[in-house]
């Protein structure tokens, strides 16, 4: 085996599976906190990028720096659609239907951002990539080592929130036991809403990072909320770190199977190793259910 | 019995009077034949939408000019106006026959083609099994036309003749390249367009290092390029759909993957990527199967200048080769028709079998397989010199030199 091509492909594995952590966390929060599967996570992954894309356009401001205002709006309509759509479906009906409502949900935000921007494919550009470099004979991709560093820093300021602030710690109750919770004074209907206003605020800090990269249309929102489960499943439901473990192990075997395989079968590995996961050690690789693991 | 009064018989008279010579010297006026409708499906949102809108664009700006600048056409004594009656497919083939075939039912005639081979595939089958014309821009893959189909027309040649011009492009290159990588994704337009590269470059000596295929989205080609840059060709062939074109080449750019040269089948046509690379598409090769430095004659528009004249004030969205081969579709239709004088699908068919003329596209004369002659209709090779297309092959259409090899992406600023 060729040692430095060996050594790429991990390196490329890394620097894709950061990627994928950033763009599964907040899918994996909703289902840690809420129990909620979110078909419209894909479609708020999308809105960042374009979001990102007007600010640009608009008032010329680097996607980069745009992050922290993408956030901000994508957390505003990430806690609005949990408290007028989603809570209202969960209270009157069950779990199960805030499956049609994201979907639904995902379905009118994809024709609004068609309506908006077109069907064509944008990309997005920043001064503040950081520069290719190499480690040895490995060349490192440097619009994804940018990614992969935002992804690091964002994934860490969650982790700090969750653990050392009071909403924090307030998630992570109401995740372990909403009653209990409650009973101690905590609103589970606001973290339910704040909750689902940082995953939807993660997704669009994601999105700018994946259209730095790849193009993107308003059509590739099911590949982003598919990509987010299969991260989630195999790195455990509702924290930071197990969606980071879980990108790292995506991306790692799309990228070995990809390069030692063929590039055709990455999708046949990726799933096998679901199933795998599914049947060894169906709470994922840090071993917490969901309800409880945040 | 009513009496007519005398007033009323005179002025009846005088009336027949001035109607009757009025008549003789009205321009002699074609009977009303009433509205032709085109039916099909296209892409219009979904994975194709991109193309899918500027295809319509094509449709729309043909028939507008029909109905609005021309008043209708006149076919075999009897004046025609045009209507579009195409519904959006989602870029999705299942929902594409469904589509077709209710307009099939509905009695439809004459059908325009989506975009994408896997979708145009299944329709065809349907248009073809009830006798009804497709005449289309959006699909080229060899199963639509060596199924024996008499009634589907196709603007492109076949994808395993793709690549004629190509070939004799890479006979002429000094010094002589000597191997060849090519990127496909797993579709059927991609892997035959690979095939036939692939094919086309081993007849004239040059060898083929690696055929790599990827998944249909591209969303990482990391290990493709590692191959590529551990078993450096003097090209590299991309036969990807836009977008895909669009995320190889950035990932080429941003992991230093330099090859002598590169050919994007598909993707630096658009202005989007041009903008989106900057001075990096410089040198970077792709088939155009359309140019608007090359001026045909039109017998609907006049010629192509007046084409992009008239697009340009009544359209918004930038003007695409996929857009001119699409009002074309429509012209070849008029043509076909009037020279058939008559809207009998059978005569038309016939027609449009014999049909050899230039539109604002280019020649369009079919093969017996219902293809484009890929002499006739086969891609123009061009490169981007100075953030435009420069056509460089054949050398009858050149605008300028092939620059090879090209610079590496550092030495391109």
């Amino acid at each position: 085996m060729d040692g430095t091509l060996f050594f790429q492909t991990l390196v490329d594995g890394l620097i894709l599976g950061g990627i994928f952590s950033l763009s599964a966390v907040g899918f994996s929060l909703i289902f840690g906190v809420l129990g909620i599967v979110n078909l419209a996570h894909g479609i708020f992954v999308l809105l960042g990028a374009y979001l990102g894309l007007a600010l640009k356009q608009t008032m010329g401001i680097d996607p980069l720096a745009a992050i922290p205002i993408v956030c901000a709006a994508l957390f505003v309509l990430g806690a609005l659609l949990q408290l007028t759509l989603v809570a209202g479906a969960v209270r009157r009906s069950s779990l199960m239907s805030s499956l049609l409502i994201t979907f639904g949900a995902s379905l009118i935000l994809r024709d609004a951002v068609i309506l908006v921007f077109g069907p064509d494919v944008q990309f997005l550009s920043s001064a503040w990539l950081v520069d290719t470099f190499h480690i040895g004979d490995v060349i490192v991709d440097g619009a994804r080592a940018t990614g992969l560093i935002a992804s690091l820093l964002l994934l860490g300021l969650l982790s700090l929130a969750l653990y050392h602030l009071k909403v924090g710690r307030a998630m992570r109750a109401t995740a372990q036991q909403d009653f209990a919770a409650g009973l101690c004074g905590i609103d589970a209907r606001r973290i339910y809403a704040v909750t689902f206003g940082i995953s939807a605020a993660f997704a669009g800090a994601s999105g700018i990072i994946i259209g730095l990269i790849n193009p993107f249309s308003p059509f590739d929102d099911t590949y982003w909320t598919l990509n987010a489960f299969v991260t989630v499943v195999l790195g455990g439901v509702g924290s930071p770190v197990g969606a980071l473990l879980g990108g790292l192990l995506l991306g790692e075997i799309s990228t070995f199977s990809s390069q030692y395989v063929g590039s055709l079968y990455s999708n046949v590995f990726i799933f096998s190793a679901l199933l795998l996961m599914l049947i060894v050690r169906p709470n994922g690789l840090l071993g917490n259910a969901y309800k409880g693991s945040v | 019995m009513t009496k007519i009064s005398r007033r009323t018989a005179l002025g009846l008279f005088g009336a027949s009077v001035v109607g009757s010579t009025a008549l003789r010297f009205a321009p002699a006026r074609a009977q009303d034949g009433g509205v032709i409708r085109f039916g099909g499906s296209l892409g219009m949102s979904g994975r194709y939408a991109e193309t899918g809108l500027n295809i319509r664009h094509g449709y729309e700006t043909a028939i507008k000019y029909l109905n609005e600048e021309m008043g209708g056409v006149e076919i075999g004594g009897k004046a025609y106006r045009f209507e579009l009656g195409i519904v959006d497919d989602a870029s999705d083939p299942a929902r594409a026959t469904t589509l077709i075939q209710r307009q099939v039912d509905e009695g439809v005639d004459f059908f325009l083609g989506s975009y994408g081979s896997n979708v145009v595939l299944p329709c065809a089958g349907i248009t073809e099994a009830a006798g009804k014309i497709m005449v289309q821009v959006g699909a080229s893959a060899d199963q639509i036309f060596t199924q024996g189909y008499d009634y589907i027309f196709g603007l492109f040649p076949r994808a395993s003749r793709a690549w004629v011009t190509s070939i004799e492009l890479f006979k002429t290159i000094e010094p002589k390249p000597k191997s060849v990588s090519i990127i496909a994704t797993n579709g059927a337009f991609s892997k035959l367009n690979a095939e036939a590269a692939a094919a086309g470059c081993k007849e004239i000596g040059i060898e083929v290092l690696d055929v790599l295929e990827l998944p249909e989205q591209v969303t990482d080609a990391s290990s493709a390029l590692a191959t590529i840059r551990s078993r450096t060709p003097d090209i590299l062939i991309t036969t990807t759909v836009d977008q895909n074109s669009l995320v190889i080449v950035r990932q080429m750019i941003a992991t230093e993957t330099n090859v002598p040269l590169l050919y994007q089948f598909l993707g630096p046509q658009l202005p989007a990527y041009r903008e989106s690379l900057g001075a990096k598409a410089t040198g970077v090769i792709m088939q155009l199967p359309w140019d608007a430095s090359l001026d045909f004659s039109d017998p609907v528009f006049g010629d192509t200048e007046s084409y992009i004249s008239y697009y340009n004030e009544t359209n918004k969205r930038p003007l695409s080769y996929h857009t001119v081969g699409a009002s074309a579709c429509i012209t070849t239709y008029v043509e076909a028709m009037r020279a058939a004088g008559s809207i009998d699908p059978a005569a038309v068919r016939d027609a449009l079998d014999a049909i050899d003329i230039t539109t604002a596209f280019g020649p369009v004369k079919f093969t017996e397989d219902g293809d484009g002659d890929p002499i006739l209709m086969g891609a123009k090779i061009g490169q981007v010199q100075d953030g435009k297309i420069k056509v460089i092959f054949p050398t009858d259409f050149k605008t300028g030199e092939l620059v090879y090899p090209t610079p590496t992406w550092a030495q391109k600023g």
